[in-house]
């Protein structure tokens, strides 16, 4: 492990930094670049963590489900101020954009279909389109290793838009194919990993 | 009124357990049940909260709040934010509660082969259901020619350049009022 340049005695934030802090994340957090964004203020910034603490935490959320910021909230917390620091970089983090989308959905359905909100909606909505579509290039660029990566994906989507299942059911269906696909195998990339590590 | 807390509560929660790869990736079951199988909406109002809770600031998913929010709108407007209340509690705190029990293994678990093959398998599935979402998104919202022009000077912006996408959502907006109303 590396020797860290600590500058401060390594004494955890008080709550209501934390708060502050996942607050300022919440309201300042928009689509992508998040984990490189919250890396930036609590490794390099606050230095709350190194590295060394925060690197596993962001392995560890992108594996489990749920919005990895969201984890990377309960990650950090708990890892600064146990269970009630997880509570609390949370709840910080999703009640500022809480209120506001519900102050936004009281407008939206109050103010109704009318010319003006028709016309303002249809340029965010197709906006909001193309977003998605550049997420979809990102993701099929880290997921595509093969032809058979295709091939899954081909076969979720045809689950859930022709065979219309559910997301939980979908996943109980081609995860054990995905990862039977991609179990560690023997040989060949096993030297490759222990070469790696040493 | 019960009823629909409990569904949402359930809906919710499932998904939250779900969502391997982000929030966006249970769209689609999203849209199912609270536009075919509950019809809390339209399909035109889900995909209208959908764009709204992306072009606010906050985790992607906050449209989950705004699911909530309509489900329970006809019954008064404290039950709508306790009906938010509940969907945002039942998204977050299961997949939450998950980080924090797999942390305490995560060290033994971190150096094993299997945890690259699993992120490996996860991700093509990710792509398929963003894939899914994506198509539901784009048969409601593009509708014309100048929609659809819209939506791929979007995709280019968010591929080729690094602008903000709160930014372009907001300015999409704008350039559609001033033309199209």
């Amino acid at each position: 492990m590396g020797n860290q340049e600590a500058p401060n005695p390594k004494e955890p934030p008080a709550l209501w930094e934390l708060a502050a802090l996942f607050a300022f994340i919440g309201v300042t957090s928009f689509g992508g670049g998040l984990t490189a964004y919250i890396r930036r203020l609590v490794v390099s910034q606050k230095r709350w963590l190194t590295d060394e603490e925060f690197l596993p935490g962001l392995g560890l959320v992108q594996l489990l489900p749920g919005a990895n910021v969201v984890g990377l909230s309960v990650y950090i917390g708990n890892h600064l101020r146990g269970p009630i620091g997880s509570i609390v970089a949370l709840t910080s983090m999703i009640t500022p954009p809480f209120i506001l989308v519900c102050f936004l959905g009281f407008l939206y359905f109050h103010a109704g279909t009318t010319t003006d909100t028709k016309a303002l909606l249809a340029g965010v909505t197709a906006a909001a389109c193309g977003l998605m579509a550049s997420m979809v290039f990102e993701a099929g660029q880290k997921a595509i290793k093969g032809i058979f990566d295709v091939f899954l994906i081909l076969l979720t989507f045809a689950l859930v838009r022709v065979a219309h299942l559910h997301v939980p059911y979908v996943i109980m269906i081609v995860a054990p194919i995905a990862i039977w696909w991609h179990r560690p195998r023997t040989g060949k990339q096993k030297v490759e990993s222990t070469g790696a590590e040493q | 009124m019960i009823r629909t807390f409990l569904q949402l509560a359930g809906l919710f929660s499932a998904l939250s357990l779900s969502a391997f790869g982000g929030g966006k990736v249970v769209l689609p079951s999203m849209h199912q049940a609270a536009v075919s199988e509950y019809a809390w909406m339209t399909d035109q109002q889900f995909v209208d909260l959908f764009s709204i809770s992306m072009a606010a600031p906050g985790p992607s998913m906050m449209v989950v709040s705004l699911v909530g929010l309509k489900a329970c709108l006809s019954y008064g407007f404290w039950f709508a934010i306790l009906g938010a209340f509940i969907a945002t509690v039942a998204m977050f705190v299961p997949s939450s509660i998950l980080v924090f029990i797999a942390g305490k293994w995560w060290d033994s678990w971190e150096e094993s082969p299997w945890r690259r093959s699993i992120q490996q398998a996860i991700m093509p599935i990710s792509t398929g259901l963003i894939l899914a979402a994506t198509w539901i998104i784009a048969k409601t919202s593009i509708h014309s020619i100048p929609t659809a022009i819209m939506a791929a000077v979007a995709l280019a912006l968010m591929l080729f350049t690094k602008i903000n996408p709160v930014l372009m959502m907001g300015v999409a907006g704008a350039i559609s009022w001033f033309f199209l109303r």
